[in-house]
C-alpha cells in the first residue's frame, strides 16, 4: 500500500508497492505520449529554442485540449496567435515534467524527491488527473459528483470503475503532496 | 474544484491601485483541481500570502472564475501560459 507524500529531512518522501509503481509509471508515460503531437522541433533555431511555431487550432482530443486550453475566450485571433507562440513549448515542458516524475520511480527504495522532482510530481499528477477526468466525463463540479456516484453503483466490468478508483488514488496522493509542500511556505 | 472544506465564502476585495491596468488574467473553475493545489499555485506563482491566495481560490470556486492578475497584455499572456503549465484553465482579455 502506498504511503503518503511526507516532508522529511531528506526532502519529500513517499512509498509505493510494485503495482503502484507500475501503474503510476504507465500513466505518466501515457499522458506524455498523448502530448506528443508527432511534430519534430521547428527547424528555425530560435523557434525551436522558445517552442514557438506550433499549431494554431485546439487539439482534437478533448483531454489534450484540456491540457492545452484556449487562452482567450471571445477573441479567436488572440487564441490562435497565443497557441502558435506557446503550445509547442508547453507540450514539451509538460512532457519533460511527466518524464522527470516517471524517472524517479525507477530508483530503488522509497521515493525521495528533490525540489525539482517535487514540482514535477505536483504538476504531473494534475495533468494525469485532468486526462482521467476528461475520459470519465467530469467537466463541471456537478458532473463530478453525479458521475462518481453513478460509477460507484455500476458493475465491476465497467471500465470507468477502475478509472474512477485510479482517479481517487491520484487525488489522495496529490492532496498529500500539496500538504507536504505547503508546509514549507511562509505563513501569513 | 474538488474537496471543498465547509468554510464561509468571502469576496476578494478589489485589487487596490491595479484597476488602471488594461488587461487581466482570469482563472476558471474546474472540477479536478484541488482547492489546496489552487491555493498553493496562487501562493507560489503570484507570491500571495496564504490568506489572499485562499480568497482568490474561493472566488474561482464559488463564482466560477476570478481575475487573478492585472497588467499589460504581455504580462497577462505570460501569466496565462504559466497557469496552463500548472493545469489551471486561464484566459487573458482586455479589462471590461
Amino acid at each position: 500500500m502506498a504511503r503518503r507524500f511526507e516532508r522529511s529531512r531528506r526532502g519529500v518522501t513517499a512509498t509505493f508497492d510494485d503495482d503502484e509503481r507500475a501503474l503510476l509509471s504507465g500513466l505518466l508515460s501515457e499522458v506524455s505520449q498523448l502530448l506528443d503531437d508527432g511534430t519534430t522541433p521547428s527547424e528555425d533555431p530560435l523557434e525551436a529554442m522558445v517552442g514557438t511555431g506550433g499549431s494554431t487550432t485546439p487539439p482534437s482530443d478533448p483531454a489534450v485540449a484540456r491540457l492545452l486550453p484556449q487562452a482567450a475566450k471571445d477573441d479567436p485571433d488572440a487564441a490562435r496567435e497565443f497557441r502558435r507562440l506557446t503550445e509547442r513549448g508547453l507540450r514539451q515542458r509538460k512532457r519533460d515534467g511527466l518524464e522527470r516524475a516517471r524517472a524517479t520511480l525507477e530508483r530503488p527504495g522509497p521515493l525521495v524527491l528533490d525540489a525539482e522532482e517535487q514540482h514535477a510530481w505536483l504538476v504531473a499528477l494534475t495533468d494525469v488527473r485532468l486526462v482521467l477526468a476528461e475520459r470519465l466525463g467530469l467537466r463541471t463540479d456537478d458532473d463530478a459528483e453525479a458521475v462518481l456516484a453513478e460509477v460507484a453503483e455500476s458493475s465491476p466490468e465497467d471500465p470507468r470503475v477502475w478509472m474512477a478508483s485510479v482517479y481517487d488514488f491520484l487525488t489522495w496522493l496529490q492532496e498529500t503532496l500539496v500538504g507536504a509542500l505547503a508546509k514549507q511556505l511562509p505563513r501569513g | 474544484m474538488s474537496t471543498a472544506p465547509a468554510e464561509a465564502e468571502e469576496r476578494v476585495e478589489a485589487l487596490d491601485g491595479e484597476t488602471a491596468k488594461p488587461w487581466v488574467t482570469i482563472v476558471w473553475n474546474d472540477p479536478v483541481n484541488l482547492m489546496s493545489y489552487v491555493t498553493y499555485v496562487f501562493q507560489t506563482y503570484f507570491g500571495h500570502p496564504r490568506e489572499k491566495a485562499e480568497k482568490l481560490m474561493h472566488d474561482v470556486h464559488e463564482a466560477g472564475r476570478a481575475v487573478v492578475a492585472h497588467g499589460t497584455r504581455e504580462e497577462m499572456e505570460r501569466d496565462t501560459e504559466a497557469m496552463h503549465g500548472y493545469g489551471l484553465w486561464a484566459t487573458f482579455s482586455k479589462d471590461a
